[in-house]
């Protein structure tokens, strides 16, 4: 036969491979072998249990054990919170007041209407997210150390058996682990993933990732209506993301993006004692971008918040919405109201209560209890619904960007607030059953 | 019995001791050369052994026979151009697993391969128990275990080859499957390649596999068989 048809032949023969495999056959064919070396060691070789462990192997044989390795894992998140929690209240304290003490001649301006931006605006609005900071701040910290240490990589390595039962590869999970901190980043971290549709999938499922943003919302929820269980309440909330992008993840990559998923090694780099620069500079890096947003886009959204608020059009707004969230329990306007400019950025949530309610930050959640009737469920309810609906803008914005269509986006707006609302729904609705 | 010559070819990763058993195997009869328009040095020996007069030829050391290197490029030429009568493929036994993937791409390209298992003692050192049985059934190639470095197993080495020269030994190989879509479109390739002037030198199959890893080698053959 002529070699040129041969070549041509070929050709075709790559493309098809490559879109079965979404990766070079040449890469399919390596680990062909390597899969017949290591199935075929698995019968021929025997290394003793005892391999002169190195301290970096001891740590792993207990962390990345079978069964003990999700458990860890969810152990150490777990911790994270509560030292979190507990650390930051003396330094939400202070701040809170701080502006209290603002607050009280700011309320005495004239005029009223400056009064009012300042106290109610300002002080109520920006405050009350400000208020957060050190909570933000402290779990980067230990984001840092995390990630650092090492142990972020191994977290996973642990997710990898998990994630490849579901079509994906454990790389996939760096990417989601860096969405606690801010889904930007993560989102853009993806491009190290290099099977096209694992990574697609990671994109649709990171925003379920509950980021430093949602912080304030279930830091002011579970203060006010979760006293004793503050850091479980949050850990939970954290749970319920991973939970949701892992099973939404399935979905997506059995349904939506089939094809073959990547085959690599996952690298695990040796475990080292982070250093306090290392980790200082990770958390300023971080926690740099919410004091930035709280100055810039947090600050402009509740002037212009307040100003509707001022005019008295934030109560329409509300109550063309609010009816939708009923069945979810908290179908007040208020409620509508801050969930429609948590799109913008989703500290805005506890901002927009704050100009609301206009009540000192320690009070806040109280307030918002009293006020509206809210009971623990309702309140919690609320937290699944910030966490899932919608990402902040930024995010819609990175994901246009990285998938280069308005498609995705436009999905993953859809698809989070259908599950935003089927969630909360169904946790207020199971959960009247029993409260 | 009348001298009968013979030839065998050493492959093998670097530092798998690849040296030490081609100085075992031919003492003093050693010579340097060059391979052939290029410089780098090709080493060749002879010894005696039962009646054969074998040819030694030292082959660089390679991890791989793709056509990234030219180290690559000169060892599967000589394996293919040459046709040694057994390759030998002297494997690190204490690190099996990186160095199996060139005996695996020898067998593809069904070379008459011979597994010197290698540095034994330092694998015995560690505790590895290897199933020397297993590992030759699983290969379809006779496996021999050696210490080079004490000069242990050259022998049983020599044995081999001379077994396997004279059919009494058998390397069947082994067929590696490289998953339902990657066999179909070899299947494929294999049927437009059999009628090409280069079937005639190379296997079908392992042509195709060449052309599905895009080897700059094995594409640049097509093209110049297009020519002439």
């Amino acid at each position: 036969m002529d070699s040129e048809q041969i070549l041509h032949a070929k050709d075709e023969s790559l493309a098809h491979l490559k879109r079965v495999y979404g990766d070079e056959a040449e890469t399919v064919i390596a680990d062909a072998r390597y899969g017949f070396i290591s199935g075929l060691l698995k019968d021929v070789l025997k290394k003793p249990a005892i391999d002169r462990l190195t301290l970096s192997d001891r740590i792993d044989k207990v962390v990345l054990n079978r069964w003990l390795g999700i458990p860890i894992f969810l152990a150490i998140l777990y911790g994270l919170f509560q030292l979190t929690f507990t650390l930051s209240i003396p330094f939400m304290d202070w701040i809170d007041k701080g502006f209290g003490w603002l607050a009280e001649p700011a309320s005495g301006i004239s005029p009223a209407w400056l009064g009012s931006l300042i106290s109610d605006g300002f002080i109520g609005g920006v405050g009350s997210v400000l208020v957060f900071v050190p909570v933000i701040f402290l779990l980067y910290i230990g984001l840092s150390i995390l990630e650092d240490s090492g142990y972020l990589a191994r977290a996973a390595f642990v997710m990898d058996r998990l994630m490849h039962r579901i079509g994906l590869h454990g790389r996939s999970f760096i990417p989601l682990m860096l969405g606690f901190g801010c889904n930007v980043p993560a989102i853009m971290a993806t491009r190290t993933i290099e099977n096209p549709k694992d990574r697609l999938t990671t994109i649709l499922v990171t925003p379920l990732m509950s980021c430093g943003a949602r912080l304030p919302i279930y830091a002011l929820f579970a203060a006010a209506f979760f006293t004793a269980y503050q850091g479980l309440v949050v850990f939970s909330m954290y749970a319920i993301g991973i939970t949701l992008a892992i099973i939404m993840a399935w979905i997506f990559r059995s349904r939506l993006v089939k094809g073959e998923g990547g085959h690599f090694v996952m690298e695990l780099p040796p475990y080292r004692l982070p250093t306090i620069v290392g980790v200082l500079t990770h958390m300023w890096e971080r926690g740099r971008v919410f004091l930035v947003r709280a100055g810039t886009i947090i600050f402009s959204v509740v002037v212009f918040i307040w100003l509707l608020e001022y005019l008295g059009a934030l109560e329409p707004i509300g109550r063309a919405i609010a009816p939708v969230f009923t069945p979810a329990g908290f179908g007040q306007w208020q409620a509508a109201v801050t969930l429609i400019f948590g799109i913008l950025a989703k500290e805005v949530v506890v901002g927009t209560f704050g100009i609301l309610f206009a009540v000192e930050e320690g009070a806040l959640g109280e307030t918002i209890a009293t006020q509206l009737g809210w009971t623990p469920l309702i309140a919690y309810a609320f937290m699944a619904m910030s966490l899932i609906y919608v990402p902040c803008m930024a995010a819609i914005a990175i994901i246009k960007r990285e998938t280069n269509s308005w498609k995705w986006p436009g999905f993953v707006i859809g698809y989070t607030l259908v599950l935003g609302w089927l969630v909360a729904t169904l946790i207020y609705q199971i959960g009247r059953l029993f409260v | 019995m009348a001298r009968k010559e013979i030839t065998i070819a050493l492959a093998g990763n670097p530092n798998s001791g690849k040296t030490t058993v081609f100085n075992n195997l031919t003492g003093a009869r050693q010579h340097v050369g060059n391979w052939p328009g290029v410089t780098v040095e090709k080493k060749e020996g002879s010894l005696s052994y039962e009646g054969y007069h074998i040819k030694v030829v030292d082959l660089p050391g390679v991890y791989s026979l793709t056509a990234y290197s030219l180290d690559e490029v000169i060892a599967r030429d000589f394996v293919v151009d040459e046709n040694p009568d057994v390759v030998v493929d002297i494997v690190d036994a204490s690190n099996l697993e990186r160095n199996l993937y060139l005996a695996v791409q020898l067998l593809e390209m069904g070379a008459k391969l011979v597994v010197a298992l290698n540095m034994m003692d330092v694998a015995e050192s560690r505790r590895y128990q290897i199933n020397v049985k297993e590992l030759s059934r699983l290969l379809g190639a006779p496996v021999v275990p050696l210490v080079a470095t004490r000069n242990q197993g050259t022998q049983e080495l020599l044995q081999t080859v001379v077994g396997v020269v004279k059919d009494n030994i058998e390397v069947t190989g082994m067929r590696l499957q490289y998953g339902r879509e990657v066999e179909e479109e070899i299947a494929k390739l294999e049927k437009v390649i059999s009628n090409n002037s280069l079937s005639k030198k190379y296997s079908s199959r392992w042509l195709a596999v060449k052309l599905l890893e895009e080897d700059k080698e094995i594409i640049k053959k097509f093209e110049e068989a297009q020519v002439g």
